[in-house]
């Protein structure tokens, strides 16, 4: 994560630097135009990805996260690396994330006051870091093919970002509970190896600003 | 008389409280005695007053239309106030030991405290056992053998369980062991929470049975015996003298004994404590003219090593009428009660003494409680209490006095026996005369400090008593306090400096966001130092011992004898504790001034003293004082999880991962300049009884904090830039998010709590973000709020 934006910056440096030594005139040159909105095209393919929502907007575009259908899961979790220049969205729960209503996040005999699985957060570097998890071993897995949650990217015209950028999505680390994690009642060797994630990869399409 | 050493006696603990009317502030000045007369004579009007108003709060109390107020006792004070004590009443029958309290003013004003009150009694029919029957259950279990001077009375009553007698002890004759007292031991037990009962007073006086005077409260349905109070009396009762005492701390004193049944004398002061003590009642008297009366002094056997016996004997037996060698206590142990170990005695009977009159004369109290309750005090103590401390058993209505642990330890004490030492100890039996009426002491609580700086406090008006004129008993002299706690004790260095706290290099001088993690003996400072400015007033040169920065051009003092009548009108009237640690250093202040009110006018120079004293000590503002720059741990959880199931006794503390940087939540009001400078650590680590606190990390340029690699409890301090002076300490928790073992800390470590939830580590592997052997929704609450605090989206 951080060679890749070490490398961004760098970009980033050297393209002013190159205009300055040219010497030439500017009156060839077009300056860049501030971006007014931002587009994503889906990923193709059926496997996990994040693709737009409908709700978007075009400042605002929110990502459901969608898994392969018939995957059966109990939560998923993952890290999205974004540019400097793009900036993740709130929810109404405060969170980056939001829950789709897929996963039971309370318990089968549920208290309204119990604290529900679900987080995210903002780490150094733009490395959105979201997570949604039953943990109610009663519930049964959830079908994984529909949209299991959101998170949102927002233009901020504050940021400089400029008409025509692209931005690059990454998803570094991604992670589902899968159906099987073992019954209480196993021998404590098969719980062991049952109650791990399931490492999974994460498509992104491409986001531009316009 | 023999004795272990003396037990709690929870059943004494008074009621769930159920509600009460807080005491307005009412002028009130202390009227001639012509007028206390004419007051006094209206009094059966205020009681009826008194109990018609209580009936009017029965919706707001939770009472129903069953229960009801009889009188049970009144007095009108000084102030032309009635003060009447009711029973609560059911059906018109008094529910065994509930009370409520009314003051009636001269205007008809009427206020209460209502907290001994008992709401949801539900009982249906009657007793099933007439009251004859009752008497009958009582004679079989008393099996009087000789007669009676009085045919028993009874009456019915309704009994809360939670009045139940239990185990009783008592000394064997015949081989001076304690052992179970049959006669006063309760086995019931009871599924109800309230049932009709019999109380049922018996008395013997005879040579077979010796002299008893019996409570026994006989359950209704089914004649079992509920509960036992022995209010022995006796025919052959001590006679009063006077002794001749040698104090190592007090001199050569005059002391009430008592010339016992076989002639000899003892530590033991009749004349003072009418009310038997509560644990001391549990104890058979031995026919020397012993009772559990009297204010008496005890001491504790070792054996030669100096290995407490765990049992205490009272001073008696002595020939002469004359104690002690007035020469510390040079460890003789298995001669305790020689002439060496009673000088522990004298000193501690002559503090007695003094305290209890002081109390009396001063402010027309009976005894520490009010009641005029026995009170003992057991001294060369090592085995109940630390040999280099004193202790007040609320229980037991006792103060234990540690034997000091010098020469031998030389850093140690002396005999914890001077007047400081043991009018502090007694005057925690003022404030918390009760478990339900307690103040609490140790960490985690502002009303701590506030509990022992009144102790220091009013050990100081004591020793001003001591100075007093002749025939001047009922003021405090203006002098003669030295505001130095346990000097003498510790050998010439105070153990506390009241007006100028931080001296001991613990306590701290102001309150601050925070201070209820110290220890109470510490965070007494700002309480302490703000009594001692209110007696005494406070200095406006910088450097000077008397000076405060948060008052810089000082105040003047309005003397001991008005500061003393304020401060116990407060504690005794409006800052009654319950036991749950409630009180802050703010509402002593609001106490405080409304205690001044009332003595001495809304606006008097007086109440104006109290609040420049309270904000001398940092508590809130000196009249005419702007808003001072205050620092807080902000408070966000309004009732979430974690506060609900975790901290509602500790405050608002925070929850950070480990080994990551992060930005403590801190708020800072009357300032436009909010910045603080951080710290690692803060006051309490230095100053409290709680050592599991660590402080580690890095405060980085930025202010964030990077905090260690360790998963617990660590300290952290805000100093306000725009006044340094103010400061807040807070408690941070740091929790190990990593559950996967990725060597990163994110949201995808929260699976590893989903997928073990409710699992035991008995079901490996379960991931406890707090190391706990399970995990639960305390894990998922302390890992959202971590990572929330940590990452939050900007």
């Amino acid at each position: 994560m951080r060679f890749r934006t070490l490398s961004l910056l760098l970009a980033g440096l050297v393209l002013p630097l190159a205009l300055a030594c040219s010497g030439s005139s500017s009156s060839s040159g077009t300056a860049p135009t501030s971006a007014k909105s931002l587009s994503y095209n889906d990923p193709s393919g059926t496997g996990w990805r994040l693709v737009k929502d409908p709700s978007s907007t075009s400042t605002r575009i929110v990502l459901d996260l969608v898994g392969p259908s018939g995957t059966m899961t109990r939560g998923v979790g993952f890290n999205l690396q974004a540019p400097p220049k793009v900036k993740f969205g709130v929810f109404a729960n405060g969170l980056p994330i939001n829950d789709t209503g897929v996963y039971k996040l309370l318990s089968a005999a549920a208290d309204p006051t119990e604290p529900v699985a679900i987080i995210g957060g903002v780490k150094t570097g733009n490395l959105l870091s979201v997570g949604i998890y039953q943990k109610d071993r009663v519930q049964p897995a959830q079908d994984s093919g529909s949209p299991l949650c959101q998170i949102a990217i927002v233009l901020d015209p504050a940021q400089g970002i400029s008409a025509g950028d692209a931005l690059q999505l990454q998803v570094v680390k991604a992670k589902a509970i899968p159906e099987d994690i073992g019954a209480v009642s196993d021998d404590l060797w098969t719980l062991n190896k049952k109650m791990r994630m399931a490492d999974i990869t994460v498509a992104t399409g491409s986001l531009s600003a316009n | 008389m023999h004795r272990p050493p003396l037990r709690h006696v929870t059943a004494l603990a008074l009621g769930l409280v159920t509600g009460s009317v807080p005491m307005a502030a009412r002028t009130a000045p202390i009227l001639t005695r012509a007028q206390q007369a004419h007051q006094a004579s209206l009094q059966p009007t205020r009681v009826a007053q008194a109990r018609a108003n209580l009936l009017s709060q029965k919706g707001r109390l939770g009472l129903g239309g069953r229960d009801g107020f009889t009188a049970l006792s009144a007095f009108t004070n000084d102030q032309g106030q009635a003060i009447v004590r009711l029973n609560q009443t059911y059906d018109g029958y008094r529910v065994w030991g509930t009370q409520a309290i009314a003051h009636v003013s001269p205007d008809g004003a009427v206020e209460t405290l209502t907290g001994g009150l008992k709401a949801g009694i539900d009982l249906q029919a009657g007793p099933r056992l007439s009251g004859q029957q009752a008497i009958e259950a009582a004679l079989r279990n008393l099996a009087p053998q000789g007669l009676m001077p009085d045919a028993p009375a009874v009456e019915r009553v309704v009994f809360p369980a939670s009045y139940l007698g239990g185990l009783a002890t008592t000394m064997d004759p015949k081989t001076g062991s304690p052992v179970l007292d049959r006669k006063l031991t309760v086995h019931a037990k009871l599924a109800a929470p309230y049932v009709w009962a019999y109380e049922v007073r018996v008395s013997v006086h005879n040579a077979q049975d010796g002299a008893h005077e019996l409570v026994y409260l006989i359950d209704g349905a089914t004649g079992n015996i509920l509960r036992v109070n022995d209010l022995a009396q006796h025919l052959a009762a001590p006679t009063p003298v006077q002794g001749t005492g040698n104090g190592y701390y007090r001199g050569a004193v005059t002391l009430n004994t008592s010339q016992m049944a076989d002639g000899t004398y003892a530590l033991y002061d009749t004349t003072r404590g009418t009310l038997p003590n509560p644990n001391l009642q549990y104890f058979t008297p031995d026919g020397s003219g012993w009772s559990a009366t009297g204010l008496q002094v005890w001491w504790e056997q070792h054996s030669p090593s100096g290995v407490s016996t765990w049992n205490s004997y009272l001073f008696q037996s002595n020939p002469a009428n004359t104690w002690g060698d007035g020469l510390p206590w040079a460890p003789s142990w298995g001669l305790e009660n020689g002439a060496n170990g009673q000088t522990a005695g004298v000193d501690a009977m002559s503090a007695m003494t003094t305290t209890w009159d002081f109390y009396k004369n001063v402010f027309g109290r009976n005894g520490l409680d009010g009641q005029g309750t026995s009170v003992f005090a057991q001294v060369l103590s090592t085995g109940p209490v630390n040999i280099d401390d004193a202790w007040w058993s609320i229980g037991g209505q006792g103060v234990y006095l540690g034997a000091g642990s010098y020469p031998t330890n030389p850093s140690g004490r002396l005999s914890m026996t001077d007047l400081d030492i043991v009018a502090h100890e007694l005057t925690h039996g003022v404030t918390s005369p009760s478990y339900a009426q307690a103040w609490v002491s140790g960490a985690g609580y502002e009303e701590a400090g506030l509990n022992e700086a009144t102790s220091d406090f009013f050990a100081q008006m004591v020793k001003a008593y001591t100075t007093r004129p002749t025939g001047a008993d009922s003021a405090i002299p203006n002098t003669g306090a030295d505001w130095e706690e346990g000097a003498g004790v510790n050998r010439g260095t105070p153990i506390r400096w009241l007006d100028h706290p931080s001296k001991d290099q613990r306590s701290v001088d102001g309150w601050f966001d925070g201070i209820q993690y110290m220890d109470g003996h510490y965070s007494s400072g700002p309480l302490n130092r703000a009594l001692y400015f209110l007696a005494q007033g406070s200095s406006s040169t910088q450097g000077d011992d008397h000076y405060s920065p948060f008052l810089p051009s000082g105040m003047t003092g309005i003397g001991n004898d008005s500061a003393a009548r304020i401060w116990y009108k407060t504690v005794t009237e409006n800052l009654l504790a319950d036991g749950t640690g409630s009180i802050t250093y703010a509402d002593a202040r609001a106490a405080a001034i409304t205690s001044a009110d009332s003595l001495y006018g809304a606006g008097s120079p007086e109440e104006a003293a109290v609040e420049s004293a309270f904000a001398a000590a940092n508590v809130g503002e000196a009249p005419g004082q702007a808003p001072r720059v205050l620092v807080q741990f902000a408070s966000w959880r309004n009732g979430d999880y974690i506060e609900t199931n975790h901290f509602t006794a500790y405050g608002n503390r925070q929850i950070f991962p480990m080994g990551e940087t992060v930005f403590p939540r801190i708020s800072v009001q009357n300032t436009a300049d909010t910045s603080v400078t951080w710290s690692l650590g803060g006051p309490s680590m230095y100053n409290g009884a709680d050592y599991s606190v660590e402080e580690g990390g890095v405060i980085n340029a930025d202010g964030s904090w990077t905090t260690p690699d360790r998963m617990s409890w660590h300290s952290i301090t805000a100093t306000s830039h725009a006044d340094p002076n103010q400061l807040a300490e807070g408690r941070v928790f740091l929790i190990n998010l990593d559950t996967d073992m990725d060597l990163e800390q994110d949201a995808v470590d929260m699976a590893g709590v989903a997928y073990s939830w409710y699992l035991s580590n008995a079901l490996n592997p379960a991931h406890s973000v707090l190391e706990a052997p399970w995990v639960d929704d305390t894990d998922v609450s302390f890992f959202v709020d971590a990572m929330r605090s940590t990452w939050p989206v900007k």
